[in-house]
């Protein structure tokens, strides 16, 4: 593996890479590419076709090119789409078998997945390159009928449920990533919450790239059935390297009636050096259909690496009474670029949705919230509230809103508010005065300035994105 | 639908024009055949599909040079104002009786600026292609003028699926000030199309005030782009009643060039049946310390739809910028819609920089208290109605001015109520 | 304790202290009296370091120039301002803000870091000593607090954190008179022979619960007279216009 021209970056704390021996698929992009990923995770016909069925669509379609960061030209058939620990090959029965190296990968991530160590309250799925190495409690859930693993292993064990609800969320034709994450996907987490049942656990998949001139195309599919609760979290990293790196995640969520589901994300992929060399590019497809009436989608996320993120996790509110939520914090700082935000489409009667943005833009980064509420005719007596907050730390970098707000009838109401503006000389001299550094005042301050998102967070990954937001910032105040 | 390609034989039939002129009214027009009207996949028409609209409401758009002869009009009468009479776009008569002579200078415009800038306009482009009159309108330096200066835009009732282009231009001198009510009289009973392409110029310190109103409910179908350059200390401040159109699309953009300028506009409009208004904003904050502020207020009746689309955008250098926008519509009818895109682009740190955006229905419990003191719910929306409009309206300094505003406001909702 | 010899300060070419004369010993307490815009809050400014001022004389704080210590190093130093206008924060928890603050303070004096909880009950325990309810602590620094909890807090703050020289920028200005006798009873609580304060005030009100050593009057950026209590008994009568 080459990395000799590695800029180590000591902010960076996930950087390392675990020297370990792959099985790549042929480089490329052709059906040669998609049969080999299908024949090597043992997929039924099917899905096959429907990933042949994307891959014929691809070739029509165009990158978008509307959005604000823009990138140069990817080289797809540079890029290899499967890459997996050679150890992986034959799926280890426990996770005795499992290749120790992979194991202390996790370990120095903070994610132990022995069974005497693992994280107490929160099953994990853990995801590295183009596999899913461990899935933690598994027996625990499966006692109650919840279905957490491998999607790869969905597609064998529950063929119905993925072939009923894989691409309903995003169609396999929506746009250009998209449609090539349908055609080779890799692995991601498949969850199946039963009527009536509260999932005992926060269910959580840790997603780690480390081969390098990989692509990364998780698909995650969450169905909550009637009446069912679940909160779901993920967290990324990936090595140190100069090169930029493609992430095309799909992520599609189903409630059903009376169902709810919390999805929480802190992204913390590489997010290149302090000149904007190497860094993820996060294009990422994030999408909830409330179905039912009276269910609930909440999208919780915390940006603070990758070279480029695009991504607009975003709520069909189709179900009567459904409610709708996204509350973000995004930061760049250095060379990075965000153009993130939601789309809330209200169909049903009394749908609600409210969306809360914090962006923190410092060094000579970009960071941009682009949003769409759109309350269609049939949606009398909805409500949409939308926040959004930017915050800039020097004049070299830049704080864009581009809000898209459409109503279409005279029962609802949207409310829209933004402000920008830079961090307050008032708040950090009150600080200084009472003994804190410009750092620690900082540190201190964006918290609080995004602290109704954070609080929006299960505990365990609170205190780590607040430290988070600290780490990213550092640097940017002279 | 509409197959609207103009042959270039058109730009022969306006005039004989050197060869510069010749070749940007060219490319201009051969840009306008390329795109044609801007439909929907145009950003700046997301909300306003004008090829869909001109398609639906026009069997012909005939580029015919409409003949305009001398027509009488009913003068203000509620205050005294120097006043120019436009005819179908072109300057037909002018009066400046409350002025010193020499001060101001207003005449029949020619474009003489015909460097190729890349419009991404379609109907600039059309007006560079096909324009055929308009006015020049300046204030020397070191003057204000002692009276409003009424523009009366008189559309006459020949106008039939024509299409006008009309070019102006407003200078402002140093230290001069100008206040203009324009003030559009719509004669015609029939469709058209009227596309004006305005410049702006506000020299150190020039103080500029516009108050624009449409008289009747009309079938014009309106586009107007407006490049507006603000000099140093330089203030506009527009109030903009646009209603009354079929379709009216105001494009303005203020570009703050010198410090400590300010733009200031405000809008109020009431629309029904199937109305169609866009107001979009484009402030551009080039230099530190300006100052600019937007309130659009759009009451939406019957099927109409009423755009907003502000941007504010902050250059590095232009700290210390000040800049509020704020767009609120009320919608009274489950079939009308307000649609709005308030944009912040932002390039330096400290600024002041906000924006709201809200809509929704009149609130049912100033409903109800009007009601338990007697009046009927119709009565209590219209009260409501014009007290969420007056919040604009209040603001014109002037009383007689106001008054007569608020006037022709009260006229405009009566008379569509009648509809 | 605080030596000021001579200062001047500046804002954008704007002379606003114009030779400042004052001697500070341990134990001592003393009120600077004046009128709006004499320069008070500059002097309070001034001293724990804000930025944006030019300055020039002697600076001395416990014999080190404080010219050359920034903000926080005064702060650590035990140089406490209570704020004429407590700054709002929005987002951060009072307590947690507290206790960052008070670690900070320990840590450069070489104390132990406090655990929550023996944080916790320092806190409960200064907050019921000056009638505050505890619930204000859990809400947001300052946010929607009424002008007397805002000031209210600047002296738990004081209690909290021990510094060795107090300055009260104003504490009393728009308190009603329960209010003020709080303030008065945290300060009054707080005398000992190693701390010293500096009280700025518009008015005598405050004085009279609080017993200065020296009374100072600060007019046109200098100080213009000083003397005991009497002083100020002699300024209420006669107004700023009297004293020449």
């Amino acid at each position: 593996m080459k990395n000799q021209n590695i800029n180590y970056n000591q902010d960076y704390k996930y950087g390392f890479t675990t020297e370990i021996e792959n099985i790549k698929a042929p480089k490329g992009l052709s059906e040669k590419t998609i049969k080999f990923i299908s024949k090597i995770k043992k997929e039924p016909k099917w899905m096959l076709d429907w990933r042949l069925k994307a891959f014929n669509r691809l070739k029509v379609s165009k990158e978008p090119d509307w959005q604000k960061p823009k990138f140069p030209k990817i080289d797809y058939q540079n890029l290899y789409y499967y890459s997996a620990p050679k150890s992986m090959k034959d799926k280890p029965k426990s996770l005795d078998e499992v290749d120790p190296k992979l194991i202390e990968t996790y370990n120095k991530l903070g994610i132990p997945l022995n069974e005497q160590k693992k994280l107490s309250g929160i099953a994990v799925d853990a995801v590295f390159d183009s596999v899913s190495v461990a899935t933690t409690f598994k027996d625990e859930l499966t006692k109650k009928g919840i279905i957490f693993c491998p999607i790869s292993e969905a597609i064998q064990k529950h063929p119905d449920l993925v072939k009923k609800y894989l691409g309903s969320v995003i169609p396999i034709s929506d746009h250009y990533f998209a449609t090539l994450n349908s055609a080779v996907f890799t692995d991601g987490s498949f969850v199946y919450i039963p009527p009536n049942t509260k999932c005992p656990m926060e269910l959580s998949t840790y997603f780690r790239i480390n081969a390098s001139e990989t692509g990364q195309f998780e698909r995650t599919l969450i169905i909550a059935d009637k009446g069912s609760y679940v909160s779901y979290l993920e967290g990324c990293t990936a090595p140190m390297r100069d090169e930029n790196q493609l992430h095309a995640a799909n992520v599609e969520l189903i409630a059903l009636d009376d169902a709810e589901i919390k999805y929480s994300t802190v992204q913390n992929w590489y997010p290149g050096d302090k000149n904007g060399v190497g860094g993820i590019y996060n294009f990422v497809t994030k999408r909830g259909a409330c179905r039912g009436k009276n269910s609930k989608i909440s999208w919780t996320q915390v940006e603070t690496g990758s070279a480029i993120t695009w991504k607009y996790p975003s709520c069909i509110l189709q179900g009567d009474n459904s409610v709708g939520e996204f509350y973000s914090i995004a930061i760049t700082n250095n060379h990075q670029k965000a153009d993130t935000g939601t789309k809330m489409i209200h169909l049903g009667k009394n749908t609600k949705s409210k969306i809360i943005s914090k962006g923190i833009s410092a060094g000579k980064a970009d960071n941009t919230y682009r949003g769409l509420v759109d309350i269609g005719r049939k949606a009398l007596n909805s409500r949409n509230y939308t926040q959004c907050d930017s915050l800039l730390m020097g004049n070299k970098c830049g704080a864009h809103t581009v809000p898209y707000i459409k109503n279409k009838n005279s029962s609802s109401t949207i409310e829209h508010e933004a402000t920008t503006s830079k961090i307050n000389e008032e708040q950090l001299f009150y600080c200084n005065q009472r003994g804190l550094n410009q750092e620690e005042a900082v540190s201190l301050i964006v918290n609080g300035f995004c602290k109704d998102v954070l609080q929006q967070l299960p505990m365990e990954f609170a205190v780590e994105a607040q430290k988070l937001v600290g780490i990213s910032l550092e640097g940017s105040v002279g | 639908m509409l197959n609207f390609k103009i042959n270039s034989n058109a730009i022969e039939k306006i005039g004989n024009f050197n060869a510069k002129e010749k070749e940007f009214r060219l490319k201009n027009l051969d840009s306008f055949n390329k795109n044609g009207f801007p439909n929907k996949k145009s950003e700046d028409w997301k909300f306003s599909d004008l090829r869909e609209i001109v398609s639906k409401n026009f069997k012909k758009l005939d580029l015919k040079v409409v003949k305009t002869d001398a027509q009488k009009i009913k003068f203000i009468q509620e205050f005294d104002h120097n006043y120019i009479i436009v005819t179908n776009g072109e300057l037909t008569s002018s009066n400046f009786k409350f002025e010193e002579k020499n001060k101001i200078k207003v005449q029949n415009y020619l474009n003489n600026n015909f460097i190729n800038k890349q419009e991404n306009n379609p109907l600039i482009n059309l007006n560079h292609a096909l324009s055929d009159k308009g006015y020049f309108l300046e204030v020397e330096e070191n003057y204000k003028l002692k009276k409003i200066l009424v523009i009366y835009n008189l559309y006459t009732n020949n106008l039939n699926q024509n299409i006008l282009n009309c070019k102006n231009k407003i200078k402002i001198g140093k230290n001069s000030e100008l206040h203009i009510l324009e003030y559009t009289i719509n004669r015609s009973k029939k469709n058209f199309f009227n596309n004006i392409y305005e410049n702006v110029v506000l020299e150190q310190s020039a103080i500029y005030k516009n108050i624009c109103i449409y008289n009747e409910k009309s079938f014009g179908y309106f586009h107007k782009y407006s490049s507006n350059k603000l000099d140093t200390k330089s203030s506009s401040t527009f109030f903009i009643f646009p209603s009354g159109l079929k379709f009216n699309k105001l494009d303005l953009e203020f570009d703050l060039n010198g410090e400590n300028s300010e733009c200031n506009l405000q809008a109020a409009s009431y629309l029904n049946h199937d109305d169609h208004q866009e107001i979009k904003t484009r402030i551009n904050h080039f230099a530190p310390n300006c100052k600019s502020f937007q309130k659009v207020k759009n009451v939406l009746d019957s099927e109409s739809k009423g755009i907003y689309q502000g941007k504010i955008f902050v250059k590095d250098i232009a700290q210390k910028t000040d800049a509020y926008q704020l767009s609120k519509a009320i919608l009274l009818n489950d079939d009308s819609e307000f649609n709005s895109k308030p944009e912040l682009e932002i390039y330096a740190d400290d600024v002041k920089c906000s924006h709201g955006s809200s809509s929704g229905s009149i609130d049912e419990d100033s409903i109800f208290y009007l009601m338990s003191r007697g009046l009927n719910r119709q009565e209590a929306i219209k009260l409501l109605v014009e007290g969420f409009l007056s919040e604009i309206t209040n603001e014109i300094k002037s009383n007689s001015i106001k008054n007569f505003i608020i006037g022709k406001l009260e006229e405009q909702l009566h008379e569509h109520k009648k509809n | 304790m605080l030596e000021i010899k001579n200062l001047k300060a500046s804002v954008d070419g704007k002379d606003i202290l114009k030779g400042l004369n004052i001697s500070i010993k341990p134990g001592e307490l003393h009120a600077i009296m004046g009128p709006n815009g004499s320069g008070k809050s500059t002097l309070a400014n001034v001293l724990s370091g804000k930025e944006g001022y030019k300055i020039s004389g002697e600076l001395k704080y416990e014999g080190k120039n404080l010219q050359e210590i920034p903000i926080e190093e005064r702060a650590q130093k035990g140089i406490f301002l209570a704020f004429q206008y407590p700054t709002e924060i929005p987002g951060v928890n009072t307590s947690n803000f507290l206790r960052t603050s008070l670690n900070k303070i320990r840590k450069a004096k070489g104390k132990k870091e406090l655990d929550a909880l023996s944080f916790i009950r320092i806190i409960k325990e200064k907050s019921n000593e000056l009638g505050m309810d505890e619930k204000m602590l859990s809400r947001q620094l300052n946010v929607g607090f009424s002008g007397g909890e805002k000031k209210k807090n600047e002296i738990l703050q004081m209690k909290i954190l021990e510094p060795n020289l107090i300055i009260l920028d104003e504490t009393d200005s728009g308190l009603d008179i329960d209010a003020l006798k709080i303030v008065a009873e945290g300060v009054n609580s707080s005398r000992s022979d190693k701390k010293s304060f500096l009280v700025i005030t518009h008015y005598q009100r405050l004085l009279n619960f609080i017993n200065p050593d020296f009374v100072h009057i600060l007019s046109n950026g200098k100080i213009i007279k000083s003397g005991s209590m009497k002083l100020a008994e002699d300024l209420e009568k006669t107004g700023y216009k009297g004293i020449k």
